[in-house]
């Protein structure tokens, strides 16, 4: 019996070993038709592909924060947020990266010096077109409108893009909305703005959900990641429609934590942020890729996004397309570093009253 | 016999130590003995248990992360008398801390001071990137320059919160109060007062979860324990195998039971009871965290109450029939008091699982159903203000502990049985 706990114990001691041996990196994103994408796009492609293991998070730096401050890095690559990239790498959570080989190709400059770009997503109202079949809604405005569009909304449980998109349905423009939001009384307007749906609202907090509530007619439209609605859109036929008005453009970044398997990890990273890499991704996913080059692979390969029976063209179901950045807002990832707790505390407030 | 009591003094044992020596001798391996098989089981407790509580009470009230960066400024600010904005001094002084400070540091204290005034972070990072180029004064009207948040006094008296190297700010923000510059006690800001809320919710909910779960595994225990056996077990299965299911599952298929076009108001609409239009709300509110819970919850309530009525003798309820009671008062009299301990051990163990309870809420709450475990995952996760944290930890672990105090005084813990 002794002998054979004794070589038990061994065998799993030497398996840790080879197992350490084979899984090179560990690579955290969202999951869902996302990290789908990354997988097809970078993974598999990888020359080591086969020794990243894939987990899920749903975001926020306190796991991660946790790890390095236990000592204890399980995890190598993170996919996050601009805020969180600004903090963590304050903070000293992320290794730094040479980005001389892709700063100049950006869209927008990157929000920290640990970061290698990935993509544009963005917040999005969306319906059903079965839901109205007179009048269709067609901008922000209409969202906030439940007079002209009675039935619920779906929205998310946290206020980043909220307060952006209430103060254009309030009629401020796009491009001024930060400077709106820097002043106390634009905060008060935005809430003002969200009370008139507090009691039509449905919340939700899983990216798939909102696609769920639509589908069900549990709300009649709802605000979604543009990338699912486009996946249920393009790759399951559904009768989807965009509203791309005050369109919320949020970056999406990886990094690589510090104290974890760095020198894999910056590897890996190198080859995840090609433009190739980038523009393969959005073979997969409606999002708009970070780097100016990858859009140009993309519009000489159009149809691009990859569906049996013929492929489509991906360009319009992107976020970054020209007529949706018009009306679009850049989400400002400083301003949200700077007052993100003390608005969701509020927001929290308004939720429970 | 007698013999051997012939010489006075102590009795000694055969190699001539006395019998007292010896014998604490022999008890003293004992216990070291004992203590030593214990000591795994102990070291298991210190380091998993005490050491993490620990760490989250020294959190809850450690407020040295700022002190070790900005130590003279500090110094100097005591001196301020918070009238308009500092002196040059103090100004000085923060710039050269800043400007000398290494390594992340900065960043950490920033996401700290951050918690008392919203941009702070922004402030010092782009005030340390610019007071690289700046070698002398003055140093007031040059920070000024570079950004106008360093002329405004609201920043500089929130670093009045931060001068002591322990707080009880993240107590007082846990129950919608806070210093204000002088230290004094203040009312939070009304927009921003959730915590107090949040607490009555969470023990509204708790109670009702419990009492439901009271009602309804009080007779389901009375059959499990009275029925005979291969019905009994055919009931316990029941309460079993939704205990085994994943809670996610189980969650989720609430979910499509309550939504307004789910299955529960579809048959309603069908037998004509309620309008298509006027769907209950079921679903993404307290009554569905409620709801969800007391399913979830049951069978802790369950099986204590069932272990404890198996024991109850049928005798003693016959005898009481016989003695000439009615059935209410014999089940009244003899049967409710014996089934306390039970009772008494249910309602704990929900009460005590239900004020902690995260994913429930989080799931199925929608807007009104979020409870502190909410937050203070968001606090975890989100805004890394893990103090907070700590501090709404250390408050669920006394209102605990207070609870089990109450209940001891009143009922006594000997009479609490789990089986």
């Amino acid at each position: 019996m002794r002998k054979a706990i004794k070589a038990a114990f061994f065998g799993l001691i030497s398996m840790a070993f080879v197992g350490s041996a084979i899984a090179e990196i560990t690579f955290v994103s969202w999951g869902g038709a996302y990290t789908a994408s990354q997988q097809k796009a970078y993974i598999d492609t990888w020359s080591k592909g086969s020794g990243v293991t894939v987990e899920n998070y749903n975001g926020g730096l306190g796991e991660i924060k946790a790890q390095v401050e236990a000592g204890n890095v399980t995890w190598d690559v993170v996919d996050v947020l601009p805020d969180q990239a600004i903090t963590g790498c304050d903070e000293g959570l992320f290794a730094k990266v040479d980005q001389s080989s892709f700063i100049d190709d950006m869209v927008v400059p990157p929000v920290s010096e640990c970061v290698v770009p990935q993509i544009f997503w963005a917040y999005t109202a969306f319906y059903d077109k079965a839901a109205f079949p007179g009048k269709k809604p067609k901008n922000i405005k209409d969202f906030f409108d439940v007079k002209k569009f009675p039935g619920k909304r779906g929205i998310h449980t946290w206020a980043n893009a909220l307060i952006e998109m209430a103060l254009v349905a309030d009629g401020v423009k796009a491009s001024k909305v930060y400077e709106v939001m820097s002043t106390p009384e634009g905060i008060d307007r935005a809430f003002a703005k969200l009370d008139t749906i507090k009691d039509h609202v449905v919340f939700w907090s899983a990216g798939s959900k909102p696609l769920e509530l639509v589908s069900s007619g549990e709300v009649v439209m709802s605000l979604a990641y543009n990338g699912r609605i486009g996946a249920a859109i393009l790759s399951e036929g559904k009768n989807f429609e965009y509203i791309w008005d005050a369109t919320v453009l949020e970056q999406e970044y990886l990094v690589a934590i510090k104290g974890g398997n760095e020198a894999e990890a910056l590897e890996f990273m190198a080859h995840a942020s090609t433009a190739q890499a980038l523009a393969d991704q959005a073979k997969y996913i409606p999002y708009g890729p970070m780097r100016k080059s990858s859009i140009g692979i993309i519009k000489k390969g159009e149809p691009w996004f990859i569906k049996e029976g013929g492929n489509i063209d991906i360009l319009p179901h992107m976020p970054t397309a020209p007529k949706v950045l018009k009306r679009a807002v850049i989400a400002d990832p400083e301003w949200w570093a700077d007052n993100g707790a003390e608005i969701h505390e509020r927001f929290g407030a308004w939720k429970g009253s | 016999m007698s013999q051997s009591q012939t010489s006075s003094g102590p009795i000694l044992t055969t190699d001539g130590i006395p019998l007292k020596v010896s014998l604490k001798k022999a008890e003293r391996i004992n216990k070291i003995r004992a203590f030593l098989l214990v000591l795994p089981l102990l070291a298991f407790i210190v380091i998993s248990f005490l050491v993490p509580i620990g760490d989250m009470l020294a959190r809850s009230i450690d407020d040295r992360q700022i002190n070790t960066v900005f130590p003279k400024t500090f110094e100097v600010y005591k001196k301020w008398d918070r009238q308009g904005l500092p002196s040059e001094e103090v100004y000085k002084t923060m710039f050269f801390e800043l400007k000398n400070s290494e390594g992340y540091s900065v960043g950490k204290a920033s996401t700290r001071m951050n918690y008392s005034k919203s941009g702070w972070k922004s402030l010092l990072k782009k005030s340390k990137r610019k007071f690289k180029k700046i070698e002398e004064g003055p140093f007031k009207d040059k920070m000024i320059a570079i950004d106008k948040k360093w002329g405004d006094p609201e920043y500089w008296l929130a670093l009045g919160q931060m001068v002591d190297p322990t707080t009880m700010g993240y107590y007082l923000n846990a129950v919608d109060l806070k210093y204000d510059s002088s230290k004094n006690i203040v009312q939070q800001k009304e927009n921003r007062r959730i915590y107090n809320k949040t607490w009555i919710k969470t023990f509204k909910v708790s109670v009702l979860v419990t009492l439901f779960c009271l009602l309804l595994g009080y007779p389901i225990s009375y059959l499990l324990a009275t029925l005979p056996m291969k019905y009994s077990n055919l009931l316990m299965i029941c309460v079993l195998l939704p205990f085994w299911t994943s809670l996610l599952v189980r969650t989720v298929a609430w979910m499509v039971m309550l939504q307004q076009k789910g299955v529960f108001n579809n048959l309603m609409v069908m037998a004509g009871l309620i309008a298509d239009e006027n769907r209950w709300q079921l679903m993404y509110n307290q009554t569905a965290v409620v709801i969800v819970m007391t399913q979830i919850l049951l069978p802790f309530m369950v099986l204590p109450l069932y272990s404890v009525m198996k024991t109850i003798s049928p005798t003693y309820m016959r005898a009481a029939l016989n003695l000439g009671a009615s059935p209410l008062h014999a089940f009244y009299k003899i049967y409710m008091p014996n089934s306390i301990p039970g009772v008494s051990a249910g309602c704990l163990l929900v009460f005590i699982l239900a004020i902690g309870y995260y994913i429930t809420p989080e799931l199925v709450g929608g807007k009104d159903g979020q409870m502190v475990g909410n937050w203070i995952a968001y606090h975890l996760k989100t805004t890394l203000n893990w103090g907070l944290c700590a501090a709404l930890g250390a408050i669920l672990l006394a209102v605990m502990t207070a609870l089990y105090w109450a209940y001891n005084k009143i009922v006594g813990i000997e009479n609490i049985k789990l089986g």
